[in-house]
Formats: structure tokens, C-alpha cells, sequence
């Protein structure tokens, strides 16, 4: 029996690239890293313009609270220091790089002096935070911060293989060929966080995967190999933690409120071989695929490459570009510059020649045929949701709970009406945490005004 | 070929959408209704068909013409007034007058559908406020049941004058079990409205609807279910058997009809599981009800236009609990504050 959860959509998967392994991209002539590419704050620049960098040096601390440190994935020459849209819309520092394409090895990049066994909680973090890890799966909180505020509280480890968004395989892929480092991570941590159990959870449409995994841990009495049914999105921590264990993460709480921690299976494997080769965070695993793409395939690409380059890399386009998405087809955000980089938190770049999602061309209305009720795995009614949105009512969709909504993008897909629903509830979300920041201001102003008296 | 120099769409996710429109389907609505039609025409004659084609291309003109008028986009191909049309002249008999279902048409498109804001914002089922419409209006056009086969209706005469004969129902309202065998009412072998004398064809188009996922069993079920435990607990006839009682009840008038394809309209049914249960055990209450102590012998259409318009209450009070939102803490958390 697989594990599942209630609501949630069939799609078509397009694993188009789940046979193709993973290539390992040379250095291109040039990366643009961005100095954030977490959540949380911005990093200060180490290097100025014409400074030498190595792979692996360090060229962004963290500046003040929570951050993510940035490490150069090539060797070369500062070119520029330019401020550039990220993926979401912020204005973010990037640190261009011009290769020399030699891919000299940063001498900080060592292995970790001490031996697995004897690792503690403390350089847990320690390595992890130096490394740079942050969330993999899209999500990219710093890794190290949700290790330390877990510390204590959880009874469970979860490996998230989900991988439920269509055309993505990276993580697929990452089990197929180097499954010792998922579960090498998993290892460590179960050790070092002192757990009795850790759940490896990967959906039953990578089969070949399950086999390897379950082989590679049937020794092991700690780390259990989870079949999920394939069903978006499975991957989403809370379904995944249902799922697993039918535990809740109550509203606007974490997974360590009930004793869970998620890792996604490429971060997994980051924080070994942050350990075993010193290696900081400075490429990934990135699908690129889409019907313009020549040749689909998974690329280790170092951080700073722009889909341009990684589009090359798999042969180049045979189709003019009209959408570019980072990330999966249901969550990523759509860019308007071939340039941008890759970064930590990239799974995919997915390039299309249609620009819509749908060939449907009426107008769009709400038929009130509740499948996007039916569909949402939070319990959502989508559809008054986005009704109150398009009215401007924020306060009817506080009360029907749309601070929720996870911006699955379940019920906008099924929409038959085409209804944008996802967009409103975005729309109605920001509406609401900007009164809520203006009630907290308010508050703040009163408070301070009292004092003041 | 590399999209230098050149604006990407940028779009908000998700970036897919499943095929499934309204048009889908409302075409598969359309698919399921066909077999009720040809045996409309088998049973009654080529006038079925003339009424059909009337009342479709009325709705579908009457549409276009209020959408061009209120300078709206025109959504006539999505194929939503093709289903009202069709569902207006299902639940005609075959003898009235071919102006009747334009007149039908004119009433549910404009007033109840195209008035309230269109597609997705009526409050009640077009097709059946249309019929209550025009049998409170025009009783005297339509009340010439014909039974099956007995004489071909020509396609085009404007008046028919019929034989007609009771309609099962109309036996049953005065409390006498009609002189019909349930296999005939089951196959479509009695004097009825154009689409709701077979039982038979409609499971078969609803089964359809049910495989192709177009609508969920739990208001047909609810309804048809409460129909059928009333009516053997409580016979009208205490002459006959109760599950022969109720077969005749279920079998009769436009309850298979309404259950199916009047009842399950999106627009105006519930969007929860629970709701639509509710929804469709108080079709049924309300049916018996009227079927039992009203004036008229039919009370399907009621029960759904009343039905119809609880909906938001129905909706509102089966608002599912949100993922992570337990009951017990919300009562703490008011207690609290």
C-alpha cells in the first residue's frame, strides 16, 4: 500500500528525462551569482571587482540575522558587481565571475577533519552554515537555521523524493547514480540528531529508484524506504508528513511542530558531501527541458549559469523561446530573461514556445463545478477564495482561511472556467500580510507613543 | 532560434492546464443526453426531434443576441445553452406547439442566465425555470401527453391534436397505481415529456457522465435514494406491493431526469461532497412532498429550483475543515480572546 493524502491532482508527468543521466557542464565563460539566493537576508560581498576568486571560495557573508553564505563555482576574475532581478522579482546583488576555465580548487575546500561517527550537533551546523546549504526544492530556507530550530524536538527524519512536479527528474536521477550520498546524509543526521527512525519517501513512478534505495538500506534498521503514490503535490511537506506519518502541521507552523524534519534528497546529499569532500553548495542538479530544448537532459551545472548557457549545453533550441520557467511547470516562476542564473534553488529550467498554459479561449468564469474544492489538499474552497479576491473582500478570505493556501497551483490547473485561482489567492495573501504589518506598525507606533508619555 | 534580445511571457504559475474546459465538458452533458433523444424520436415521432432543434437553436441565438447586446464576449460555443436547449425540450411533451420551447428559451437564457451576470451566476437551473415557466404560463399547450408509438407526430405541424392519455404520475397523484408494467416505464413505453420517459437510456447516459468523471454520484444517489425509501415506507396505494410502489414513483415523471441532468447542474448544486448529499436528500424530501400533498402531480422541479437556491447556505455550512485547523483549538483560541 502506498502512502497518499487526501485531495491533490493526476498529471501528466513528461518525465521526459528520467533515462538520461546526469552530465557534469564545464565552466562556463562566465557566472552571475547571485548574493542571495535563500530566504532571509542579503549577503555582503568578500571580493571586489578584479579580485582573482578559486572554486569554492567564499565571495558573500552573511551580513546581519538569518542568511546563507555564497561560494564561487568557478575560478577566474570579478568582472562586475551589478544589481539584477532575481527570480521573484527582488533586486539582488551579482557577483559576475569570469572564468579561466581551469576550475582551480579553492584551498578551503577540504574535507571535515573529524571522522563521521564522531561528528556533533554543533558541527552539524557549523559545516552546514559554512557550506552554504539552503533548501534545494525550491523553497531554499537556510539549512543550517532549520537544523538548529529543530534541535531537540523532532522524533522523525523525512527524505523528500517525492519529485511530483512534472518534467523534473534531478532528484530521480541523483537516487539513480549516487544514492550513497542521500543515504549517507540520512545516516549522519539520524546519528547526529540521535533518531530511531528516518523515512526515505519517493513516489512509485520512479520504480527503478525504489529498488536501489531499498536495496542500498536493507541492512539498516533506522532508514525506512517509503512508496508514495504519484499524485501532486506529494512532494508539498505537509501532504508528505501526513502522508508518512498522519500527523498535521497545524496552521502557519513548521514540520518540527510535530517532530518532523524534511530534507530535500538533493540537500541530503549537499550535507554529505559537505563533510566527505568539503565541497560548498556550488552546483546542483537542474532538469532542462521543454519543447525548444534540442537534447532534455539533467545537467550538474555550476551556480551563476545562465539558462542560456545550460540550454546549450543540451544541444540549444529548436524552437523560438516564448516561456521560460524556473523551476517545475506548476509552481516555478515564469522569467522574461534567458540570462538569469541558475541558482541554489533551482530544479529546472523548462523553456516552451507556447506561452500559454491552455488552448482554451473563452473567457473565463467560475461554473461553480467544485473541482478545485475537491483538488485542494489543504481543504481550501478555491473557488469563493478567489471570488472574494476578485471583489477586493481580504477579510472573508482571512476568514476562509486563504493564509493556507500553499500556491499549489492544483485548482488554477483544473479549472475548467480558466479561472486564475492560485493568482487571486497570491493577490489576497499579500493584501492580507500588508494589514498585518500595518496593524503590527501601528501597534509598535502606539506602544512606542505611550512610553514616550 | 535563441530568444536574443527578446521578451519572455512571464505568466503566473501554474504554467499547465488540464484539458478538462467547460466545453469538454458540457459536450460529454450533450453525449450523455443523446440516447434519450433518439428514443424520444422512436417513441414520439420526428416532432421530438423539430422540438430539440427549435429550443437549441433558440437558446443558442438568444444568447449570442444578449452577449452582442450587452456588449459582452460571446460564449455561445461553450455549449452551455446548447445543454439548457436541450434540456428545455426534454421536458416538453411531444404534442406542444413548436413556438413554446423559443419562448422557453428566451425565458432561460435571457432572464434567468444572461441577466444574472451569465454563465457560472444564475441562481436557479435555466432549462427547468423555463419549464415551470411555460407550464404555469401555457397549461393548456402542454398538457397533451401522448403515449409511445401510438401515432408519429409529424415534424412541423405548429398545433397537434392528440389523443391524450395519463401519464403514470398523473395515476399516481390520484392515488391509483396506473395499469403499466414497470418494464415498460423502465424501457420508455409511456406517455411523458420528450426525454424523461426512459429510464433505461437515462442510467445509461448518466453511468456516462459518472466513467467520464463529468459529475459525482452523491446528489443522484441522495436523491433518487431518498425518493425511494420514502415512498416504500409510506405507499400512497396500499393495494400494491411497496417496492412496486416505489419503483413506480422512481420510474415516473421527470425524477430520473431531474436527478441526473437537472439536479447535478454545477452552477447551481453545492461544490462539497457533503453538500451535495444534503442537496440531494432535500431534492428528494421535497419531491415525495409535493409528488404526496401538493396541487401539482410533479414535484422534481420544485424540489430542484428550491434546492437551487440554498445552495450558498448549503455550500457555507459544509465548509470543509482546513488542513491543519482543528475545531477544538479555535474554540480555545476564542475562549481565549
Amino acid at each position: 500500500m502506498a502512502f497518499t493524502f487526501r485531495g491533490g491532482v493526476h498529471l501528466n508527468e513528461s518525465k521526459n528525462t528520467a533515462a538520461s543521466a546526469i552530465r557534469h557542464m564545464p565552466a562556463p565563460a562566465k557566472v552571475s551569482i547571485p548574493l542571495s539566493q535563500h530566504i532571509g537576508a542579503h549577503c555582503k560581498p568578500t571580493v571586489k571587482v578584479g579580485d582573482e576568486v578559486m572554486r569554492g571560495q567564499v565571495i558573500g557573508a552573511i551580513d546581519a540575522g538569518l542568511g546563507c553564505p555564497v561560494h564561487s563555482s568557478v575560478s577566474g576574475k570579478v568582472k562586475a558587481i551589478e544589481e539584477k532581478y532575481n527570480a521573484m522579482g527582488v533586486k539582488v546583488a551579482n557577483i559576475v565571475i569570469e572564468s579561466d576555465g581551469l576550475n582551480t580548487l579553492s584551498p578551503d575546500v577540504r574535507p571535515y577533519e573529524k571522522e563521521l561517527e564522531d561528528i556533533t550537533f554543533d558541527d552539524l551546523i557549523e559545516v552546514v552554515k559554512n557550506a552554504g546549504i539552503s533548501g534545494m526544492g525550491g523553497a531554499t530556507f537556510p539549512t543550517y537555521a532549520k537544523i538548529s530550530s529543530a534541535r531537540g524536538k523532532v522524533d522523525r527524519l523525512i527524505v523528500n523524493c517525492a519529485e511530483c512536479e512534472p518534467y523534473i527528474t534531478a532528484n530521480h536521477r541523483l537516487l539513480l547514480e549516487r544514492p550513497e550520498s542521500v543515504i549517507g546524509g540520512m545516516k549522519l543526521m539520524l546519528k547526529v540528531f540521535g533518531l530511531k527512525q528516518g523515512d526515505l519517501a519517493i513516489e512509485d513512478n520512479k520504480r527503478d529508484a525504489i529498488k536501489i534505495a531499498e536495496g542500498m538500506t536493507a541492512e539498516n534498521d533506522l532508514i525506512k524506504v517509503r512508496v508514495l503514490k504519484t499524485k501532486y503535490p506529494q512532494g508539498d511537506e505537509r501532504q508528505l508528513i501526513y502522508a508518512l506519518t498522519g500527523r498535521e502541521i497545524p496552521a502557519g507552523g513548521l514540520p518540527a511542530d510535530v517532530g518532523c524534519i524534511v530534507f530535500n534528497a538533493e540537500t541530503c546529499s549537499a550535507i554529505y558531501n559537505a563533510f566527505v569532500t568539503g565541497m560548498p553548495l556550488i552546483e546542483r542538479v537542474v532538469t532542462v527541458d521543454g519543447d525548444c530544448v534540442v537534447n532534455p537532459s539533467n545537467v550538474l551545472a555550476p551556480i551563476g549559469t545562465s539558462y542560456r548557457d545550460l540550454v546549450e549545453f543540451c544541444g540549444g533550441f529548436k524552437a523560438e523561446p516564448e516561456k521560460v520557467v524556473n523551476g517545475g511547470p506548476m509552481m516555478g516562476a515564469a522569467q522574461w530573461d534567458l540570462d538569469a542564473p541558475v541558482t541554489k534553488g533551482t530544479s529546472a529550467i523548462l523553456v516552451f514556445s507556447d506561452p500559454k498554459p491552455t488552448r482554451y479561449e473563452q473567457p473565463s468564469a467560475c461554473i461553480h463545478c467544485g473541482r478545485c474544492v475537491g483538488v485542494c489538499q489543504m481543504h481550501l474552497m478555491p473557488n469563493y477564495l478567489s471570488m472574494f479576491s476578485r471583489a477586493g473582500k481580504w477579510d472573508l478570505c482571512e476568514k476562509y482561511n486563504v493564509m493556507s493556501c500553499v500556491e499549489c497551483g492544483a485548482c488554477s490547473y483544473i479549472c475548467p472556467g480558466g479561472v486564475s485561482i492560485t493568482a487571486d489567492n497570491r493577490v489576497a495573501k499579500a493584501k492580507i500580510n500588508e494589514k498585518r504589518r500595518a496593524q503590527k506598525a501601528a501597534q509598535a507606533a502606539a506602544a512606542a507613543q505611550k512610553e514616550a508619555k | 532560434m535563441n530568444g536574443e534580445n527578446k521578451m519572455l511571457t512571464v505568466s503566473a504559475s501554474p504554467h499547465m492546464k488540464s484539458w478538462e474546459t467547460s466545453r469538454v465538458l458540457m459536450l460529454d452533458v450533450i453525449i450523455a443526453m443523446v440516447p434519450a433523444l433518439i428514443w424520444s424520436v422512436y417513441a414520439f415521432g420526428f416532432r421530438a426531434l423539430s422540438l430539440t432543434v427549435i429550443s437549441v437553436a433558440s437558446c443558442v441565438i438568444f444568447e449570442f443576441l444578449t452577449q452582442k447586446l450587452l456588449k459582452r464576449p460571446v460564449t455561445v460555443l461553450d455549449f452551455s445553452a446548447a445543454v439548457t436547449g436541450v434540456l428545455i425540450a426534454f421536458n416538453l411533451p411531444a404534442s406542444t406547439p413548436l413556438w413554446i420551447p423559443a419562448i422557453g428559451a428566451f425565458f432561460a437564457i435571457v432572464i434567468v442566465k444572461q441577466l444574472y451576470g451569465g454563465i457560472g451566476k444564475n441562481i436557479v437551473n435555466p432549462a427547468l425555470a423555463a419549464r415551470v415557466f411555460l407550464f404555469i404560463a401555457w397549461p393548456n399547450e402542454i398538457k397533451n401527453f401522448i403515449a409511445p408509438s401510438s401515432e408519429k407526430l409529424s415534424a412541423f405541424s405548429i398545433n397537434v391534436d392528440a389523443v391524450a392519455t395519463a401519464t403514470p404520475l398523473a395515476s399516481l397523484k390520484q392515488g391509483v397505481t396506473p395499469d403499466v408494467k414497470i418494464f415498460d416505464m423502465f424501457l420508455g413505453n409511456t406517455p411523458g415529456c420528450l426525454g424523461e420517459v426512459s429510464a433505461l437510456l437515462l442510467i445509461i447516459g448518466g453511468i456516462y457522465l459518472l466513467v467520464r468523471k463529468v459529475i459525482t454520484w452523491h446528489i443522484p444517489v441522495a436523491f433518487l435514494g431518498t425518493v425511494a425509501v420514502i415512498s416504500y415506507l409510506f405507499p400512497l396505494d396500499k393495494s400494491v406491493h411497496a417496492w412496486e410502489f416505489m419503483l413506480m414513483e422512481l420510474l415516473s415523471g421527470g425524477l430520473i431526469l431531474g436527478a441526473i441532468f437537472m439536479a447535478t447542474d454545477y452552477v447551481t448544486s453545492p461544490v462539497t461532497k457533503t453538500g451535495r448529499i444534503i442537496y440531494g436528500v432535500g431534492c428528494g424530501l421535497i419531491t415525495v412532498f409535493i409528488r404526496y400533498f401538493g396541487g401539482y402531480s410533479e414535484g422534481v422541479s420544485f424540489a430542484i429550483l428550491i434546492m437551487n437556491l440554498l445552495v450558498w447556505y448549503i455550500d457555507q455550512v459544509t465548509r470543509p475543515r482546513v488542513f491543519g485547523i482543528r475545531k477544538e483549538k479555535k474554540k480555545k483560541e476564542k475562549e481565549a480572546a
